[in-house]
């Protein structure tokens, strides 16, 4: 506000500069310059209407009831659970290859798909936070698709890597021990 | 509760030694408004030759009749020895006798409304129930709550808050009548799940101190509503329990709580909004 006051203001002070004599009103107008430029650089926010608020109105009259979203316990209830299941598991898997010394490819598998969502849904919280799609519907969209093919392109390359290569568990060892 | 009563006791220990109080206490003649003195009391203390104990209030100011003029901070200084224990007290005074625009609710003066809620040295918390810290000498800042559109001064815009309370049906829904056509009765246990969610006065210090709140306050419900919902939820005479469950069954309406637990840290009145949520979640989970 207080940037974009300053900001505008630079030309304004000029033109308002009263018509004097004109070197009085050259002095003057250059000190409005210097001013209004030492301002405008101590403000360095550009005046930009980065999403600007909503209007601030109240959704029907102040009696009526918050709008009820719909009941889905995929993205409410059995997203949760889920998140926590996911979540919970991580630690045996976590701790298992380390604590029995031995590699087990299937349990490798495991760890990084088990991982893999774990990541995607905790984005997706991310996302949901701060990426409301009341606000910035297209963003949210974006967002939502992006994390998809990330999490996709993660999935393929983690496949890849433990089909054709070492692994995730034996990767951390050896770069622990290297 | 037992914090709050032990904190009331200090309170009123402290104010009965408090010789303004006793000097006032000794005049019952002179009668006196909330956070002034009568001049009896004055004369008392500057013959007792007390030091004055000055302590300035910066407070958060802003005038919806001059919207383009920014918020500032305004400075007000009391003299703690004339002033009640409590930051409201020292509003009440301050606009009683130094600034009659400043504008603040204020109600029952008792932490039973719920009116005085704002951000006083960074807690959200009730004026009325908050101390005038008297053991450093620095400044207190009071701020509306954060994250509401303020309407005037310190009092901000809870359209949207109350309209969120409707939302969850904050009442008895029952189909069934009573066995004997009396009152809907519980017992002991099922009354007893009641207690820490009764009490909450909806003062909207928890809501507006939840980030998760700030981001996502058109949708998700905040702790003090969802407190409200468990209190429900826990009843044992309501009878749509299922359909308030799937009301809060969606990704923002409950599921935006993580935890961070401001709500429980910041309640004035010592409830747990943050086990509330927990609960319900818990009772949700498959």
């Amino acid at each position: 506000m207080m940037a974009s006051i300053a900001r505008s203001s630079l030309l304004r002070q000029v033109a308002l500069v009263p018509k004097l004599p004109i070197a009085t009103r050259l002095a003057s107008q250059q000190s409005a310059i210097v001013n209004a430029a030492r301002v405008a650089t101590f403000h360095t926010t550009a005046r930009r209407d980065l999403l600007p608020p909503l209007p601030q109105r109240v959704e029907g009259t102040v009696n009526d009831a918050a709008p009820v979203p719909e009941t889905s316990p995929s993205h409410g209830s059995y997203h949760w659970t889920f998140d926590r299941l996911v979540a919970a598991s991580l630690i045996p898997l976590t701790v298992a290859p380390f604590a029995a010394g031995s590699l087990n490819p299937t349990l490798d598998a495991l760890l990084c798909a088990t991982i893999l969502i774990h990541s995607h849904t905790g984005f997706q919280n991310i996302i949901i936070d701060y990426v409301p799609k009341y606000r910035t519907p297209r963003a949210r969209k974006l967002f939502v698709w992006g994390l998809n093919a990330a999490t996709v392109v993660v999935g393929l390359a983690l496949y890849e890597f433990e089909t054709t290569d070492v692994g995730v568990t034996e990767t951390i060892k050896r770069i622990w021990t290297a | 509760m037992a914090a709050l009563r032990s904190s009331a006791s200090v309170l009123l220990g402290a104010a009965a030694s408090r010789p303004a109080l006793r000097a006032a206490a000794a005049a019952p003649a002179a009668v006196r408004g909330m956070a002034q003195l009568a001049d009896g009391a004055q004369h008392s203390t500057t013959a007792s030759g007390e030091q004055p104990k000055l302590k300035t209030f910066q407070v958060y100011r802003w005038n919806p009749d001059t919207p383009t003029e920014k918020p500032r901070m305004q400075s007000y200084t009391l003299d703690l020895n004339k002033t009640g224990p409590m930051v409201l007290d020292a509003l009440i005074r301050i606009k009683n006798e130094l600034d009659p625009t400043l504008t603040f609710r204020r109600s029952c003066r008792e932490g039973i409304c719920g009116s005085c809620a704002m951000n006083i040295n960074g807690t959200n918390t009730l004026a009325c129930l908050c101390r005038i810290p008297t053991e450093s000498s620095a400044d207190i800042k009071i701020y509306p709550l954060p994250h509401t559109y303020v309407v005037k001064d310190l009092v901000p815009d809870l359209t949207h808050f109350y309209k969120q309370y409707k939302s969850i049906k904050p009442y008895l829904q029952r189909d069934t009548p009573s066995p004997d056509g009396k009152e809907y009765r519980q017992s002991k246990a099922d009354r007893k799940k009641l207690d820490g969610l009764y009490e909450c006065i909806l003062c909207a210090c928890c809501s507006t101190s939840c980030p998760s709140y700030w981001w996502n306050s058109e949708e998700y419900l905040g702790p003090a509503i969802l407190l409200q919902s468990y209190r429900w939820l826990a009843d044992s005479r309501d009878e749509k329990t299922a359909e308030r469950r799937d009301a809060l069954n969606n990704s923002m309406s409950l599921y935006r709580c993580h935890t961070i637990l401001n709500c429980t840290r910041t309640c004035p009145k010592g409830l747990n909004p943050g086990l509330a949520i927990a609960q319900i979640k818990k009772e949700m989970a498959f």
